[in-house]
């Protein structure tokens, strides 16, 4: 995972990793930002929670509705008031919104 | 125009929808039936609790790091992604920048979402929004 590579995406302020279990493995800050490794650990475990969510509520739509096409998942982001953190797997990128290309993130994390 | 005919206006959009409260008010347009947009509303609704509560614990580690208050989420499927802004939501085919004009208008559209979400789903079916709600 080129963490460096993940910077480069439009309004990047943060791109880091994470176990399974939400830990946070490795991360890069813009410097300026506010966010701390502390922040950043929190939000690997809301991510992962929000995944599992996410998948579940997936496999139940599917399941009720005979609609597909929405799994296997392919990330999850929360929209803050200035930031939004895009994640998937174990990878995540915070970008600011007013600069977010949300698909570029996504797409850039799915090939990672 | 109305946020959600203008959404579905976009093609690729294949239903959007607005909420309140408790997610049993509810208002679509496109692919969905009642009882799938009643239970699309609920989910939206309790996906975007969740992801409040969440912003509420980051904010007693960091306060105003730019987190709170939640404007929304997305989820990504294989095919169809799944937007939520305020009230609002839209399932919208994977197609190329169709996400980002879709968050763009959502979020130009619904505006900033105010700090006490519950009030401000509730607000929207009208009323006492204080009695009903403690």
């Amino acid at each position: 995972m080129d963490l460096q590579k993940m910077m480069d995406l439009p309004g990047a302020l943060a791109a880091f990793t994470y176990s399974d279990k939400g830990d946070l493995q490795s991360h890069v800050l813009r410097e300026g930002t506010e966010l701390t490794p502390q922040v950043l650990d929190l939000l690997a475990h809301s991510c992962v929670a929000n995944q599992a969510i996410a998948s579940m509520e997936a496999r139940g739509w599917e399941a009720l509705t005979g609609q597909s096409g929405f799994q296997p998942l392919k990330g999850f982001s929360m929209v803050g008031l200035e930031w939004s953190v895009v994640v998937d797997g174990n990878c995540g990128v915070v970008v600011k919104n007013r600069d977010a290309d949300y698909e570029a993130t996504f797409n850039a994390l799915q090939a990672a | 125009m109305h946020i959600v005919k203008q959404l579905m206006a976009i093609p690729g959009v294949v239903a959007a929808g607005e909420y309140a409260y408790r997610g049993d008010r509810f208002s679509y347009e496109g692919a969905l039936t009642d009882e799938f947009a009643r239970m699309a509303s609920i989910l939206c609704r309790a996906n975007t609790l969740s992801v409040n509560m969440q912003s509420e614990i980051f904010d007693s580690f960091a306060e105003n790091i730019g987190c709170r208050p939640v404007q929304g989420w997305i989820v990504r499927g294989s095919q169809i992604t799944i937007c939520a802004v305020g009230n609002y939501f839209a399932f919208i085919e994977n197609r190329d920048e169709l996400l980002n004009d879709v968050m763009t208008i959502m979020r130009a559209k619904v505006g900033d979402v105010q700090d006490d979400l519950l009030v401000n789903l509730y607000a929207r079916l009208g009323g006492d929004t204080k009695e009903a709600l403690y």
